[in-house]
């Protein structure tokens, strides 16, 4: 370490005295009146009769030590400045973005308007789906509806014939939930299809609901069991599958994007030298 | 000039030096007073902790009477969050905001002593109890409510005496003089910072100790209306909490946890202060991703607010009310994943130094995780359902509270010690501490999990042998003991580093904050010069002329 | 000294930071706010559920009077701190003895709705949740009536003494936030007691 001139961070010149507050007894004294009038509660009146009179001593005598202005006590500054070494060593830099990492990020994506799309085009394969199977196996289209809105929504224990009856408060729940969910799972397919590195259609369309549909498959029993009896799983997977492969299908005839070429660095608010541009470079310092 | 001052301070007589404790209006003193304050309680609730650890560790003990335990489990509990955690983070938020953001003093110097003194006396006054009444061989009337205290167990009906008084009081009191610590707080950070210090070149400290104190604003305030509304009941006859005549004692639970959970943030926040601190410096870089370190502890401090019943989920709330809840509450764990990553994308490639500060980081860092990943299991509502008020629960925040936040205060002991008494702390006794700690922080509550999912509830006084509970509990006790003599070694150390230890100059660690630009102690006046900024590290600047940080921000 | 590179020598723009003043009594009142919040907010899930008489219908009048009164002080406060501000203190100082009377007022006329509950109908907080709700919140509202009037007073004192100048305007008006805002909680009370809980 090479060391330079001394240097100081002050910004004025220093001064030969300083003005600080000056010590007071009053804040003390106040708090002691408080607890004191706390104290008769649980035992002598008295302590209470005392507390209130600190309090009234403590309060008067903090008033007149701010008002009409805070009471100030000069501290003589020691004449001896803070130095501080000045170092010209020069930091190592952290290797920046370089292509084996860049390969992991893809250089064009899909804008978020594929993955809304895609996640409204997967949605309406869906419900074609699931509807499709409510009516050839219970004859009603709001059974699937209905399952999905009980969700979040469904007390005790109902029969066939109420779920496949139609509620208006279950076909709210339910779009809500089936929009919402479909929306965030498309725009999730925008953003990581590009990322996988091949046959996007099959990891997103079919891959990933098998991993989905098998998950919920083992643990709902444990989550909601009553659900459970009644999800048939394999119109279930083929609803997913229906919903991905759309979803993909229509995310991918999007047109792509370059990617926000605004460093990384920049974005993570990392301060590394060497990452980003300097400030000065275009302009003079500050 | 360190020995100087210290040599100054020995020769003042010892009267001067208690007229300078009771009337000083010095944030510095102010802040040393807190930190000794709070050491002092540390000690009480860990010889609380000890004793009843000593009653568990074997079934069916005797070594202590079912009241004593209920008092000392609620002297416990109330001491560490009131008296213990709070007052240490003020103490070292007083002594190093005005600091780091270049000021001479907090805004309001003298409701800063106001502050301080009532959350003192409220200390004071709760162990007040311990004397009043049946006095100190029958542990007179302290209170043994648990520190939630919830209704109808606070009626006058079932805590007859003053003993539940005491607790509200002494509460209520201390509530005072957190709000007005909090006030000021905010208006030293947002009022007092030298010129260049714009809000986004805050040290993260200052950062995190504006959060807390908003935090503070909108949760001790809550805390301070339900004990009047307690007060009221237990005085003048008021139903609030009152059954009988239509009260409700939900209400309660609702209000307590609208500040008590909010409560953990207040605590845990600043310790992110310190971990952002001293992370970048023993890793020899600049913090990563700073605005997102802001932006998460803002949306931490937002989103805590809306979690409190997830303490209730045994209540029976409506399943929208559950669903509700623990999705707010899952919805935390992205905000502090996000700080998680931020350290560790710090350490990331830089140049560490294993000193006792980092390494107490270090631990902070792997223990919060898992203190998180069990709070992530609490927060799903079927599985709190089996394990609500359970051991599990004991230790998941225990590890948030010793393996987070305590872990965190050591280290910002031994990383501002040198600068607050200008002598460094012993580096093999602090390392001695660490490793001791950890074993036994580890011994206690890494195992304390397990009896929990045995089905050992919380707060029973002893149990019966054969439930498979007993080695788990052993193992609990052993490591307790472990963690006293980490804590011994640190007092020691503390001790004897104070007049021993090796001059730490003005900037042992070769840091970036202001705080380390003046002598060590500092002076009254803190700097000479206002100092001014242009960059985060604006020592770095400094000591760096040729290839300073303020061209890069 | 002299050759120090990181000070920003010559700022441009002045530095400016908002007055602590203000920021602290901003503060409080939100630490205040929380606290009327819990005491509304249990105000609110009380209502009706009383398990005997008598109703806030069958006891409570609507305080017309006396709340026109808190609400014009607020306005009275602020011309007095702008005729501050202009230096002309005697108009301040009459202003201001106006928002301490009109204030008074209101205080006095709480005082008088307890008086005439506690010994006409018999109405206490022990009487039922609706009176346990109702003294609480309306008594610490006027518990902070209470701490401004005192405040008030004070100031009006020294204002008649002659030695509030120009200068202390700042500081009468960091006052004035507080007295505000005491007049909007009873906006808050004034709706959830006499009109929702009616």
């Amino acid at each position: 370490m090479s060391s330079g001139h001394p240097s100081s961070p002050a910004a004025s010149p220093i001064p030969a005295h300083v003005s600080l507050p000056a010590p007071s007894v009053w804040p003390g004294l106040l708090a002691l009146g408080l607890t004191l009038a706390a104290a008769g509660l649980v035992g002598s009146r008295v302590l209470s009769i005392v507390g209130a009179v600190l309090c009234v001593v403590g309060g008067i005598g903090w008033f007149l030590q701010v008002l009409p202005h805070d009471r100030h006590e000069d501290v003589s500054v020691d004449a001896k400045p803070v130095t501080i070494a000045v170092s010209h060593r020069k930091v190592s830099r952290m290797a920046a973005a370089q292509a084996p990492h860049r390969a992991r990020l893809p250089l064009e994506i899909y804008p978020i308007s594929a993955g809304i799309k895609g996640g409204l085009a997967g949605s309406v394969a869906m419900a074609v789906s699931a509807i499709l199977y409510g009516v050839i196996s219970h004859g009603s289209v709001w059974y699937p509806i209905n399952l999905l809105g009980a969700v979040v929504y469904a007390q005790t224990e109902v029969s066939t014939a109420q779920i496949s009856a139609f509620h208006i408060e279950l076909l709210l729940v339910a779009t809500v939930l089936h929009l919402t969910t479909s929306i965030l799972v498309g725009l999730l397919y925008g953003a990581i299809l590009p990322m996988l590195p091949r046959r996007p259609i099959l990891v997103g369309g079919v891959f990933a609901p098998l991993v989905w549909t098998g998950l919920l498959y083992s643990v709902l029993d444990l989550i909601d069991p009553l659900l459970n009896q009644r999800i048939d799983w394999l119109w279930f997977l083929v609803s997913q599958v229906a919903f991905g492969v759309v979803a993909g299908l229509v995310v991918v005839r999007q047109v792509r994007v370059p990617t926000w070429q605004f460093p990384l660095a920049a974005r993570a608010g990392i301060e590394s030298p060497g990452m980003m541009h300097e400030v000065g470079e275009q302009n003079p310092p500050r | 000039m360190a020995s100087e001052s210290i040599a100054l301070r020995v020769h003042k007589s010892p009267l001067h030096v208690v007229y300078e404790c009771v009337a000083t209006a010095d944030h510095k003193k102010i802040g040393l007073m807190y930190i000794v304050y709070a050491l002092l309680f540390l000690v009480v609730m860990g010889i609380e902790a000890i004793l009843m650890r000593i009653q568990l560790s074997h079934a069916n003990a005797t070594f202590l009477s079912p009241e004593v335990f209920n008092r000392l489990f609620t002297l416990h509990g109330t001491t560490g969050v009131f008296f213990v955690a709070m007052p240490i983070l003020f103490g070292f938020g007083n002594y190093l905001v005005p600091l780091m953001i270049g000021a001479r003093d907090m805004a309001f110097p003298r409701l800063n002593a106001f502050s301080f003194w009532m959350t003192a006396f409220g200390g004071f006054f709760l162990y007040a109890s311990f004397f009043a009444g049946g006095g100190l061989s029958q542990a007179g009337s302290a209170p043994d409510v648990g520190w939630f205290a919830y209704a109808p167990l606070t009626s006058p009906t079932f805590s007859p005496g003053h003993s539940t008084d005491y607790w509200t009081l002494s509460l209520l009191l201390a509530g005072v003089g957190s709000i007005g610590a909090a006030v000021n707080f905010i208006a030293t950070i947002l009022c007092m910072r030298c010129p260049g210090m714009t809000l986004s070149r805050m040290p993260l400290l200052a950062w995190m100790n504006l959060v807390m104190g908003g935090l503070i604003l909108v949760t001790i305030s809550p805390l301070t209306a339900a004990q009047l509304m307690l007060m009221a009941d237990r005085y003048i006859g008021g139903h609030f909490f009152d059954t009988a005549a239509g009260g409700s004692v939900v209400m309660w639970m609702h209000f307590f946890w609208i500040f008590g959970h909010p409560e953990v943030y207040v605590l845990i926040i600043p310790c992110f202060g310190f971990v952002s601190e001293i992370v970048p410096v023993f890793s020899r870089k600049a913090m990563f991703g700073y605005p997102a370190m802001v932006a998460a502890s803002v949306s931490i401090g937002f989103v805590s607010l809306g979690v409190w019943a997830h303490h209730m989920f045994t209540v029976g709330m409506p399943s929208y009310g559950n669903a509700f809840f623990v999705l707010t509450t899952m919805v935390v764990a992205v905000p502090t994943g996000i700080k998680i990553f931020n350290w560790l994308a710090t350490i990331w490639g830089g140049k560490i130094r294993f000193a006792t500060p980092m390494l107490f980081c270090i631990g902070f860092l792997f223990q919060f995780l898992i203190a998180g990943l069990t709070g992530i299991m609490l927060a799903t509502a079927p599985f709190d359902w089996q394990l609500s008020a359970s051991y599990f629960v004991v230790a998941h925040f225990h590890y948030v509270i010793v393996g987070g936040i305590l872990f965190t205060i050591f280290a910002g002991f031994y990383y501002w010690y040198p600068k607050i008494t200008g002598r460094m702390l012993n580096e093999t006794l602090g390392k001695w501490h660490f490793w001791i700690f950890l074993i036994g922080f580890h011994l206690t509550f890494d195992f304390m999990h397990i009896p929990g999912l045995l089905g050992m509830p919380r707060r029973v006084y002893t149990y019966e042998a054969g439930r498979g509970w007993e080695t788990w509990n052993m193992i609990s006790s052993i490591g307790a003991i472990f963690q006293a003599a980490g804590i011994l070694i640190f007092v020691y150390n503390m001790i004897v580093s104070y007049f021993h230890g090796a001059l730490a100059g003005n900037d042992p660690w070769d840091a970036w904050t202001l705080e380390w630009a003046t002598t060590s102690p500092p002076p009254d006046y803190n700097f000479a010069g206002v100092p001014a900024v242009r960059s985060r590290r604006p020592l770095w600047d400094i000591k760096h002329p040729d290839d300073p940080d303020w061209k890069y921000e | 000294m002299s050759a120090s590179p990181a000070v920003m020598a010559g700022n441009d723009t002045p530095w400016v930071l908002p007055s602590r003043g203000r920021v602290g009594m901003i503060s409080l009142i939100i630490a205040e706010s929380a606290i009327f919040m819990i005491f509304v907010a249990a105000y609110i899930f009380y209502i009706g559920k009383s398990l005997d008489g008598p109703t806030p219908r069958q006891v409570l009048k609507i305080p017309i009077f006396i709340t026109v009164c808190l609400l014009s002080s607020s306005l009275t406060m602020h011309w007095a701190i702008a005729t501050l501000r202009k230096g002309k203190t005697a108009s301040f100082n009459v202003f201001w003895l106006i928002t301490l009377v009109l204030g008074a007022i209101f205080l006095a006329g709480t005082g008088r709705e307890w008086q005439h509950l506690i010994y006409q109908e018999g109405f206490t907080i022990q009487t039922n949740l609706f009176g346990t709700t109702y003294y609480s919140l309306v008594g610490l509202h006027a518990s902070h009536v209470t701490a401004g009037l005192i405040g008030l007073t004070i100031v009006a004192i020294l204002g008649l003494a002659g030695k509030i100048k120009r200068e202390h305007s700042e500081r009468c008006e960091v006052f004035a936030l507080y007295w505000h805002f005491v007049d909007a909680v009873w906006v808050v009370v004034f709706t959830v007691v006499y009109i929702v809980g009616r």
